[in-house]
């Protein structure tokens, strides 16, 4: 493969390939952006309703677990025995009282705390563990966590503000809006891989006029095109953005003309599936939020999810969808989120189109990683927007990632 | 649980006909599998376990079915590829109505790539006849594999 420059080009309208295909940059992301001062989404409290409750996930490269406690309380561990570096929890999710490692059976509370080590005094009077060992400092290692409305939180460093002005107000006005503290009911997970890179998939979210090329049944149906009435509003670092918008009619208009994929004739012979209800307060039919780094927090119509994006190397990533509703939804309610659920993931009528055309992008750039991306639609600037016929969004995005790698 | 070997040669037919329909890309086909009152779910067996409703893909109406097969065809964007079912043997649970479960793996080969698994599952089915033919009432495919490659582009 071509070496790499490892330089940027002049402005934020161009993004060079090297940062999508490079490996070295990949394990410097790690540790300035994942294990960085960054909050991590790590899942849904509905996931671990019950006291013992773990689910296991990751944190860039590191394998974690999210337990719930004897107290209530919600703790993120590292998934690596103190004693031998066991990778202590195989299981996707369960229920456990203490954490025991199967290698030498030391055992932790859910907390993390070491609560136990085997033959400590020895046998017979003789081995076992010096008497200044300390099991206050040979626990699991812990992860800070945050919950908000629900979602789970977790961070690696010290340096980390405090969540609320980590998502700047403006963002969390809008976290608040589909988190607004009513109790999440877990609809169900998915979960696939992809081979691209991990900031093509918060790039495609960001990028919002794909969605009125690429996606046909968004298009024809008005779920999210040009010419509806938008929003695209970054917080202060340009990392995390909010787009918002107002579902549009089956029409022919100035925008749809322009759109190979608009169909004006095509019909839904079970409408049953675009049955949408309002419920959110305000105008806006869709809200998808990319929260840096890891998630997208997506309401769609009445379908609502966490994606979670797992960075895999370089070249591939992972994501994992979390769908859910409301503790207060009615069983109607639930049938429609479970139908339009059909809209999105792994076999989705809208997301099947962009797995697959990231992969595409993946291979497009793999042997040319010093040539570079054009992000000049809607301008040069990175300030907010109120029209998606703009890539303002990635230049945002890009400004705030080279101030994070420091490049 | 036993049915006559008539009827087992019918359902079998039934279950290797689908299996070659979706293969052949004849996804025209796949509605004419189900009942007019069906149900059809693909479901990871994870939220299968845990009784959650979330499915990869529903369609509980004759029309969703249309619908979907109208997708597949004509609105996503995803590159040329073959699909080859392969079918463990029909194990049937029940006979009033006709409810089976049948493993299934399915090979997925992308133009210019290697062959791959896209998933491993079984068919969980309850056959009805309807206008002298056997038809799926319910077909829920559970399937093992944690993560898709990618993304499922027909129906299982
Ligand atoms: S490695 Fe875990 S107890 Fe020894
Ligand atoms: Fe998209």
């Amino acid at each position: 493969m071509a070496e790499a420059s490892l330089t940027w080009p002049a402005g934020n309208d161009r993004v060079p390939y090297w940062i999508y295909t490079d490996q070295g940059n990949y394990e410097r992301e790690l540790e300035k952006i994942f294990y960085g001062p960054v909050w991590n989404y790590v899942g849904l409290e509905c996931e671990i309703p019950n006291p013992g409750d773990f689910k296991r996930t990751q944190i860039g490269d590191q394998s974690i677990i999210v337990v719930r406690d004897q107290e209530d309380g919600v703790n993120v561990l590292v998934n690596r025995c103190a004693h031998r570096g066991v990778k202590i929890c195989e299981q996707d999710k369960g229920s456990f009282n203490e954490i025991m490692c199967p290698y030498h059976q030391w055992t932790y509370d859910l907390k993390g705390n070491l609560l136990g080590v085997p033959f400590y005094r020895g046998v017979k009077g003789k081995g076992g563990m010096p008497k200044d060992f300390s099991m206050g400092e040979n626990g699991l290692d812990k992860v800070k966590v945050h919950v908000r409305n629900g979602g789970i939180w977790a961070t690696m460093s010290d340096e980390t503000p405090s969540f609320e002005d980590y998502m700047g107000e403006r963002i969390l006005g809008y976290y608040d809006r589909e988190f607004d503290g009513r109790t999440l009911k877990l609809l169900g997970h998915s979960r696939q891989r992809i081979g691209a890179n991990w900031k093509l998939m918060l790039e495609n979210i960001k990028d919002t006029h794909h969605a009125s090329l690429l996606h046909v049944f968004f298009v024809t149906f008005g779920l999210f095109r040009v010419d509806n009435d938008s929003k695209v509003e970054m917080d202060g670092t340009g990392l995390h953005t909010a787009l918002s918008s107002i579902r549009g009619k089956q029409e022919l208009n100035d925008g749809t003309k322009q759109m190979r994929s608009f169909h004006s004739g095509l019909e839904l012979k079970d409408p049953n599936l675009l049955d949408v209800v309002r419920e959110f307060p305000g105008d806006r039919t869709v809200v998808m939020q990319t929260i840096w780094p890891n998630v997208i927090l997506q309401q769609q119509s009445n379908t609502l999810a966490t994606r979670q994006i797992v960075p895999m190397g370089p070249n591939a990533f992972e994501l994992h969808w979390t769908f859910f509703g409301y503790e207060d939804d009615d069983e109607e309610m639930t049938a429609r989120r479970l139908r339009q659920a059909n809209l999105m993931g792994p076999s989705g009528l809208v997301s099947i189109d962009d797995g697959q055309i990231l992969e595409r992008t993946q291979e497009g750039i793999l042997a040319h990683p010093n040539a570079e991306g054009v992000v000049e639609l809607g301008g040069r600037d990175t300030e907010d927007s109120d029209h998606m016929v703009t890539e303002v969004a990635l230049r945002a995005f890009y400004k705030g990632y080279r101030n994070v790698m420091g490049i | 649980m036993t049915i006559s070997p008539e009827l087992r040669g019918e359902v079998e037919g039934l279950i290797q006909d689908y299996a070659l329909a979706i293969d052949d890309g004849e996804l025209e086909r796949w509605p004419s599998f189900f009942a007019s009152d069906c149900l059809y779910k693909i479901v990871s067996k994870e939220n299968f376990e845990s009784d959650l409703p979330l499915a990869l893909l529903l369609c509980d109406s004759q029309g969703m079915l249309a619908d979907r097969v109208q997708a597949f065809s004509e609105l996503n964007v995803f590159g040329p590829r073959s699909w080859r079912h392969m079918l463990g043997p029909v194990h049937v649970t029940d006979d009033d109505p006709v409810t089976t479960r049948t493993n299934f793996v399915i090979f997925e080969t992308l133009a210019g790539k290697d062959t791959h698994i896209l998933c491993a599952g079984e068919y969980r089915d309850v056959i009805v006849r309807e206008d002298g033919t056997l038809k799926f009432r319910e077909r829920l495919c559970v399937y093992d594999t944690t993560m898709i490659p990618n993304s499922i582009v027909r129906p299982v």
